[in-house]
């Protein structure tokens, strides 16, 4: 079916995969909403996606990560990560795909190397001593930043393995950090709604408090910075989507719609016009920043989405 | 090899070998059927008499006679039409025959697959499938040294990312108002590549379309707890993504019925209930069809009268017919009807709701000659000749037509004093059919013989006239108005019912209305000639 869809609606695809607490992974022909293909999850939900430079997804669920390929119609993962012992709740990848980065439960943050044995191994570990929900990779393409349930962001240099902490709020855990493409900003957000900013400056850069927004009145679950850099989104447990113009830090949207749950996960498309968000009423939506309208709804999951991945590029 | 073709040894090995080999079931039927090679036999050797029989009448065949000895060899020549195996008997033990049992299995026998052979395979499958998938363990190696670090992750100069266009901003821009949009939201049905979820999967013959796109039925998979309504939704769903050309209508334009395996389908169903999962039906052939005409097809229900009684339905030998017209008499007596009744009703009603869905011109025929027997009230307009036209409820049922007026408690004193209350034994109504349609109304006529009353037993004001001769017949009508819809059920359903009875009264009514037009007609050729 895939095969036919794509030759009858035409054209190269943009990829936006979908996935949830179904076990199912879903590939959308974004533009048309319809749902290209099914990939199968066994055994546990998706609770991180991310798509590779080569068009892999990468899905982090309960013990493991699996990559599926997104060019062929293969439903099954085409590789497995294992030995992890509890869930890994974000995942992602190193600018040319040369290694992957996750985060878990078992409270590390870890450095894969897709490539097998016997080949000189890329792997890291690094230990904290909370359970980790984001990482995030500066664009200089050698920090991470560890966010973890004790409300501690360690910045780890993975040249040095060094490491320097940041506590914005105590008592509230991090659930998610997000730097802007251009180096510039680093924003995170905690289940008390709240979402604190920094600048970024230096060689290694350094963190310098920049502003604090009550985000949201409950949980937030997620926050990214458009390509442009010129807005940052946050999700919530408050069953909404709000964009934030970075320069004065205003509320620019509330993405909101009455039959919407919480909002999971986001992800602007290249010309930060639309963005894409997933919930818990088992839709993912397509909104136009600008117009702050609905433009596309995309129905297939039998249960809550929380995690989504787009690439705005020819896959 | 050749004696696969031949029907008789096949029927004979059949009975011979099911024991060891079939388990389709097949043998019991071969079984208790005829025993053909007996049969057969028994024939080859008449026919055989018969041939020699009629040979040794031959003058030419001279031979024969002569050489007395050849005659059993002879014999074995002659090959009849019933010769199912040469020497069928003495070829049994020996190998063809022996050997067939283990052939049978290999060629055409089918045996069930035991569970083992089946949770092998499947284990067998898993295997291949993981085979595929790499997979990668966390391993304790010895951490990397500072040189290989400094190696392995290199810091990258971060440029301010330039502006990029989005291919898809330029994709929605391009995209026309695609004909599957209006079903998207039937796409959660998807049953493919579920987890943990029953899902059922239907052949589809979409044979509301032209001919060339019906050939191949469409293949859907939904989950098992989805509605008849979703299946249909998903089914257009899934067709107008395979052909995008090809537009489809709204989903309550369509109806699933039941059709064979090469797609005809079956009409002396209705649809399937649309609110009904489609994991209760055990169909995996089924038909789209659309749903013409809905609105003239959809009936109210039979009145549920709310307090109990139904009015004539049912009538109660203690107040059938008393007080017609006394419009109070919905509300007095009849408070022993029983629940079945009632309970009845509803499932009729219960069915009519089911079947709105089905309105299909083909069975609304089918329906309406079953259905019309039923009682059904509809609300008309009485025309009168000098008064005004009154609103009257008209009920029709396989034994009455009544006529009720409809009265406002305002004027329930004038209407008392003007407006009667008609009842007329189905037998004693003669003919029924339109008149004329102007605008939106259409009038019917109602032709009934007030004479023809003796043998109502439940008319009581037969009493009256039942001095009247059948000799004298007068008849007598009604018109009355309502839209086109309403009339043309009336007329259908009361030419029906009369159709059914043919009483009497119609048949006379008949006769007349021929002898008539016959005079006409004499009367014009005359004038003419």
């Amino acid at each position: 079916m895939a095969g036919d869809t794509t030759a009858s609606l035409g054209g190269s695809q943009v990829a936006l995969v979908t996935g949830g607490y179904d076990h199912t992974i879903k590939l959308w022909q974004a533009h048309s909403g319809v749902c290209l293909r099914t990939m199968q999850h066994p055994d546990s939900q998706v609770n991180s996606l991310e798509i590779s430079p080569t068009s892999m997804v990468a899905a982090a669920g309960f013990q493991h990560i699996r990559l599926y390929d997104l060019s062929s119609a293969n439903p099954d993962p085409v590789t497995t990560f294992e030995d992890i012992s509890k869930n890994v709740s974000r995942v992602g990848f190193q600018k040319n795909g040369t290694w992957m980065y996750t985060g878990g439960e078992d409270c590390t943050a870890r450095i894969w190397d897709p490539r097998a044995a016997p080949r000189t191994r890329c792997q890291k570990i690094f230990q904290v001593q909370a359970p980790v929900n984001a990482v995030m990779l500066h664009p200089d393409q050698s920090q991470i930043m560890v966010g973890d349930q004790s409300g501690i962001i360690h910045i780890w240099d993975l040249k040095t393995d060094q490491n320097e902490q940041l506590i914005p709020e105590a008592e509230a855990s991090i659930q998610d950090i997000a730097i802007d493409p251009a180096g510039k900003m680093m924003a995170a957000v905690n289940n008390k709604g709240n979402c604190y900013v920094w600048s970024l400056s230096g060689q290694p850069p350094h963190p310098v408090p920049k502003k604090h927004i009550t985000a949201h009145s409950k949980y937030a679950l997620r926050c990214k910075f458009s390509p442009d850099s010129t807005m940052l989104v946050t999700t919530s447990g408050d069953c909404s989507a709000k964009i934030w113009r970075t320069s004065d830090w205003a509320l620019l949207r509330e993405l909101r719609r009455d039959t919407q749950r919480w909002v999971w996960d986001a992800a602007f498309t290249l010309d930060s016009r639309f963005l894409f968000t997933g919930s818990s009423d088992s839709y993912a939506r397509l909104w136009n920043i600008e117009r702050g309208t609905l433009e596309r709804e995309y129905c297939g999951h039998q249960k809550a989405i929380t995690a989504l991945a787009f690439k705005d590029q020819p896959v | 090899m050749a004696t696969y073709d031949n029907k008789i040894w096949l029927l004979k090995n059949i009975r011979d070998a099911f024991i060891a080999t079939d388990d389709t079931g097949l043998c019991e039927i071969v079984m208790a059927g005829e025993d053909f090679s007996k049969i057969f036999q028994i024939k080859g050797l008449e026919e055989k008499k018969r041939i020699k029989e009629a040979r040794a009448l031959q003058p030419g065949t001279s031979k024969i006679r002569e050489g007395g000895d050849s005659c059993e060899d002879f014999e074995r020549e002659i090959i009849t039409q019933f010769e199912p195996y040469p020497d069928i008997d003495e070829s049994e033990d020996e190998d063809p025959l022996g050997s067939s049992y283990v052939r049978y299995e290999e060629f055409g026998g089918y045996r069930q697959r035991s569970n083992t052979s089946q949770w092998l395979d499947k284990k067998e499958q898993a295997l291949k499938k993981a085979a595929k998938i790499k997979v990668i363990k966390w391993e304790d190696s010895s951490p990397l040294s500072k040189e290989q670090c400094m190696e392995l992750f290199p810091t990258v100069e971060v440029k301010p990312p330039e502006k990029q266009k989005s291919l898809l901003a330029q994709q929605l821009e391009n995209c026309p108002d695609l004909p599957h949009r209006q079903y998207l939201e039937y796409g959660k049905f998807d049953g493919t590549a579920q987890l943990g979820l029953q899902t059922k999967c239907f052949k589809i013959f979409m044979t509301m379309l032209s001919e060339k796109h019906q050939n191949y039925p469409l293949v859907v998979c939904v989950i098992a707890s989805a509605k008849i309504k979703d299946l249909i939704g998903f089914t257009c769903y899934k067709y107008s993504i395979e052909h995008p050309e090809i537009s489809l209508g709204s989903v309550h334009e369509y109806g699933l019925c039941i059709a064979e395996d090469d797609g005809e389908v079956d009409w002396a169903f209705p649809c399937l209930d649309a609110n009904e999962p489609c994991s209760k039906f055990g169909f995996t052939c089924l038909g789209l069809i659309e749903l013409k005409n809905k609105k003239s097809f959809n009936s109210p229900p039979i009145p549920m009268p709310d307090d109990g009684h139904v009015f004539h339905l049912f009538p109660k030998m203690t107040d059938s017919g008393q007080s017609h017209n006394n419009p109070s008499r919905h509300n007095t007596g009849g408070s022993q009807t029983s629940e079945a009744v009632i309970s009845a009703l509803r499932a009729v009603n219960e069915e009519k709701k089911s079947s709105e869905d089905a309105n299909l011109e083909k069975i609304q025929c089918h329906i309406m000659a079953t259905e019309a027997p039923q009682y059904k009230s509809y609300k008309v307009q009485l025309l009168r000749k000098v008064r005004t036209n009154t609103s009257v409820q008209l009920g029709i049922s396989l034994d009455r037509i009544e006529i009720e007026p409809l009265v406002t408690h305002k004027h329930v004193f004038w209407s008392n004093s003007r407006s009667k209350y008609f009842l007329h034994s189905i037998e004693s109504v003669a003919w029924c059919q339109i008149l004329e349609t102007r605008g939106y109304r259409t009038t019917f006529r109602i032709v009934y013989s007030p004479s023809q009353k003796n043998n109502s037993a439940l008319d009581k004001n037969a009493s009256e006239h039942a001095g009247y001769s059948h000799l004298h017949t007068t008849y007598k009508y009604h018109d009355f108005e309502s839209d086109h819809e309403t009339a043309k059920e009336i007329v259908e359903k009361v030419n029906t019912i009369l159709d059914l009875l043919n009483s009497s009264c119609r048949r006379e009514y008949k006769i007349s209305k021929e002898k008539k037009s016959q005079t006409r007609r004499s009367f014009h050729t005359k004038h003419l000639s």
